[in-house]
């Protein structure tokens, strides 16, 4: 049985074996699991170009929707840019609205991406191989959107380089002190970080695009694939780079929610100056992510049409992550609540008197949507079943942002001076820069599904032609193959 | 000289091994052979020894540099330009613990990619032996050898059933040298002057077409510049003010630098209504009509000189007049409040400085 057999014919032809029992068993593990079930790399590249390939009616139809919203979410920051901030709803105390808890949000779901594929390839986790690039490409996305949101927050973008430590005519520089300028370098380590991450992975998948395609595809691919072809020494190098980044890329994605909390910490507004946000911002940033890479997991399974790749053993794995983030989640936020509670500080018992005051129909159907609905996550039926998550995972999405909106433009309109209590109200224009960046974002990520593939296909390979069986008694048990 | 390349598709490891040592057996050295899959199998599985690497030169290159970056915001800039903020000193340890942190973080991911790119001498900008079925799964063996060992090479390929052998003259290939330092060189230049532009912005060698400079924005520029400079000629904020009957008292020199204050302040408190040049046509003026119940009119103030005192005073009290049926209303409104007598003082001089048109 331990004896090493050495297969003569393609990873992906197998032999069904005589014995009935386990040639059924076989077929079971090759429906439930994609890495059992290997098909000729051919024909997988032919199926994930023609994807690409493919731009339908629904296509058009969807890129001129989501291109209307995103032209008018432009055309409302320009009419801000020229009117100024006043436009919004902001005010005195709650200056800072809805703009910082997009930065919030959208960092947020930028999070899981990288996560999955950093962090689960140094674990060895095998179910992130066909979803990596899905949700790396939120990490893109994701992040560029964030980084937009303090750009139509300062009002006067052309005094942006001021952000930059250059030398300018009037001799000052940034200041590192600031909380902002620490969030600031660690999005952008991130940003470039991730990109790098997730183009050196490409970098094969490009060469087999420009191995299959033509025209003007086959000349971008082609750039981009550096003339890449596979050689041992490339190959070698791209693990060990790719090793290199997932090492420093992981504390950078702590350090970069953890730096959007302290922006909000480091003040000292109540509700805010708390040690624990920056933990508490990480784990629902993740909770948050791993929620809408489940979302883009659905769509590209229904609606690019790769049941192949993305199958129910995935979305297993990451409802029961899914799950796991939940309870952290609310362990971090019953230890923010109770310590405010107990403390029974005036100005803190005045934020818990508006959250559950005016606030509490959004507050109450926060703690639904984080809470009570992903519960019945529990259920492996409900987290194979999509229509399921997908409506989970859009009310996590909802909870949130509203935990955002609420930490940001909640808890602002109350604080040591009653008489600079405020409500905040949102006006026009934030309300369509908010759904004008999601639209951005999607139409972002339907480009982007037609230009590069979407799945890692040589790392769907790789762990096809790693995995095998192996017969113990009367049963079929996957092996992985442990090649380094 | 060897001047064959031969390349030959298999589609398995196994079979591929052993070509690889049947290859061997006539006298092809390792550094004649190359592998090429869609698949990162270790170079072990054909028995070839793992190729070498170097990436630690790159990745603590970039941290270093990522530290000196980080050294220059932390230590440098502050020194450059001090601010004193929150009782901290200019260089506290935690916010340059982050710095580090980032700093290095981020140069040494640079310095890593940067390292696999020149690793691989990518991008290639030659042609090389290679065959589309390598991603389609098909792993190839390329072989440099000399002609006369040509024919031999091909047997063993065919002997493990290759499912293609491409074979061509090694005279084709040019190589690649360092083709690929050229480009990144010039890349190099290229990304060097786009980040030229926000530093010609930075000194307004490019203008930007709007105001770019806080301290000329209306809203603050007369607080800079000669009043910093010229405390001596400046009216206490909390000095005589206009005492009931009497003319505003103690004018202002109207020196140039009090008629360009005068100016600044004429723009932003009274240009609405007299106009900015004091011609009486500014944007409110087309209010100051019967229609609108303010039969006045706004006056001309240009080269009509008033004395002093009695702008002063029109400008502290206002000026309330009578509708014919006997109700009050504001014609000029008191901005006693918005201007001190000092700030009053300039726009008097810058009043009296201009010409009727
Ligand atoms: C809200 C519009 C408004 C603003 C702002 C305003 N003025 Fe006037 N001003 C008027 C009107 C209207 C009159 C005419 C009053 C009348 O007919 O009695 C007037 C009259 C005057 C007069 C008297 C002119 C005369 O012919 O007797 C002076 C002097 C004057 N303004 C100076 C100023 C100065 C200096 C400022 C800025 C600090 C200023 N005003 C700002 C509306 C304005």
């Amino acid at each position: 049985m331990l004896e090493s057999n050495a297969q003569r014919g393609p990873y992906w032809e197998q032999t069904t074996p005589e014995d009935e029992r386990i040639a059924h068993q076989i077929e079971h593990g090759r429906e439930e699991h994609l890495l059992l079930d290997p098909r000729p790399p051919a024909e997988l590249n032919e199926l994930a170009l023609a994807t690409m390939k493919k731009t339908g009616p629904a296509f058009w139809i969807a890129v001129l929707g989501l291109g209307s919203l995103s032209l008018i979410f432009a055309l409302t920051w320009v009419t801000q840019i020229f009117n100024g901030v006043g436009i919004t709803g902001l005010n005195r105390s709650v200056m800072w609205g809805p703009y910082i808890a997009n930065l919030i949000y959208f960092i947020g779901i930028g999070h899981a991406g990288t996560f999955i594929s950093a962090a689960l390839r140094m674990m060895r986790m095998d179910f992130r191989r066909p979803i990596a690039r899905a949700a790396e490409t939120i990490t893109l996305f994701g992040l560029a959107m964030a980084g937009l949101f303090p750009i139509i927050h300062v009002g006067r973008v052309w005094k942006l380089f001021y952000m930059i430590p250059i030398p300018n005519q009037r001799d000052l520089w940034p200041n590192f002190r600031s909380a902002l300028f620490w969030d600031m370098s660690a999005i952008t380590t991130y940003i470039i970080g991730s990109t790098l991450f997730m183009y050196i992975a490409l970098i094969p998948d490009l060469a087999m695009a420009r191995d299959h395609t033509d025209g003007w595809r086959r000349k971008l691919y082609g750039a981009l694939s550096l003339g890449w072809r596979g050689t041992t020494g490339q190959w070698h190098k791209l693990e060990v780079v790719s090793n290199i980044l997932s090492f420093v890329i992981i504390p950078v994605m702590f350090s970069v929610h953890t730096g959007v909390s302290w922006n909000l910490s480091m003040s000292v507004q109540p509700g805010w100056h708390s040690a624990i946000f920056g933990p508490f911002f990480v784990v629902g940033a993740l909770y948050s992510g791993v929620a809408a890479v489940i979302i883009v997991m659905i769509f590209v399974r229904k609606v690019l049409k790769f049941g192949y790749f993305i199958r129910d053993e995935h979305f297993n794995a990451m409802g029961i992550f899914l799950f796991i983030l939940m309870i952290a989640w609310v362990y971090f936020y019953f230890a923010e609540w109770i310590t405010n509670w107990y403390g029974n500080l005036p100005p803190e018992v005045a934020i818990q008197e508006m959250l559950t005051g005016p606030l509490a129909p959004l507050f109450y159907l926060m703690l639904f949507a984080n809470i009570i609905v992903p519960l019945v996550l529990v259920f492996k039926r409900v987290r194979t079943n999509l229509p399921a998550m997908l409506v989970i995972c859009i009310f996590i999405q909802i909870g949130m942002y509203l935990e955002r909106v609420i930490i940001v433009a909640g808890f602002l309109s109350r604080n040591e001076l009653p008489f600079n209590w405020v409500d905040y109200v949102p006006q026009l224009p934030e309300t369509i820069i908010t759904i004008g960046t999601l639209a951005t974002l999607g139409l972002l990520y339907l480009i982007w599904t037609r230009i590069v593939p979407i799945i890692p296909l040589w790392e769907v390979y790789e762990g096809q032609a790693m995995q095998s069986t192996r017969r113990v008694g009367r049963a079929v048990v996957s092996t992985r193959t442990d090649a380094h | 000289m060897a001047d064959l390349m031969l390349l030959g598709l298999f589609d398995n490891v196994e079979t591929t091994a052993d070509v690889i040592d049947d290859v061997r057996d006539l006298g092809v050295s390792d550094a004649q052979l190359e592998v090429l899959s869609n698949i990162p199998y270790p170079a072990k599985f054909f028995g070839l020894k793992t190729p070498g690497l170097m990436f630690w030169p790159f990745v603590f290159g970039g941290a270093i540099l990522g530290a000196l970056v980080a050294y220059f915001i932390t230590f440098i800039t502050p020194d450059l330009y001090p601010i004193h903020v929150g009782g901290q000193e200019l260089t506290p340890v935690p916010p340059t613990a982050i710095m580090f942190f980032e700093f290095i973080s981020l140069f040494s991911m640079l310095g890593a990619f940067i390292g696999f790119l020149l690793q691989n001498r990518f991008p290639i900008l030659v042609r090389e032996m290679y065959d589309e079925l390598i991603t389609d799964g098909y792993i190839g063996v390329q072989v440099q050898i000399e002609e006369s060992v040509a024919e031999q090479v091909i047997g063993v390929f065919e002997k493990h059933h290759a499912h293609k052998i491409n074979r061509e003259l090694a005279s084709e290939f040019k190589p690649q040298g360092i083709r690929h330092l050229f480009f990144w060189g010039a890349v190099a230049g290229g990304g060097l002057v786009v980040m030229l532009v926000p530093l010609l912005v930075s000194y307004e060698k490019i203008p930007l077409p709007w105001i770019n400079k806080m301290n000329q924005t209306v809203v603050v520029g007369y607080q800079e510049g000669p009043r910093l400079a010229a405390p001596e000629e400046a009216v206490p904020f909390q000095g005589p003010r206009l005492i009931a009957g009497q003319p505003g008292t103690e004018p202002l020199e109207a020196t140039e630098s009090s008629i360009a204050r005068g100016a600044a302040l004429f723009q932003l408190h009274c240009a609405i209504c007299h106009g900015e040049t004091a011609q009486g046509d500014g944007p409110l003026s087309g209010y100051y009509t019967a229609d609108h119940g303010f039969p006045v009119g706004v006056p001309a103030l240009a080269g009509k000189g008033y004395p002093g005192s009695y702008i002063f005073e029109v400008v502290t009290n206002g000026r309330v007049g009578q509708t014919d049926d006997g109700t009050e209303f504001i014609k000029m409104p008191s901005l006693v409040e918005n201007v001190s007598p000092g700030d009053t003082w300039d726009i008097i001089n810058y009043i009296n400085s201009l010409d009727a048109e």
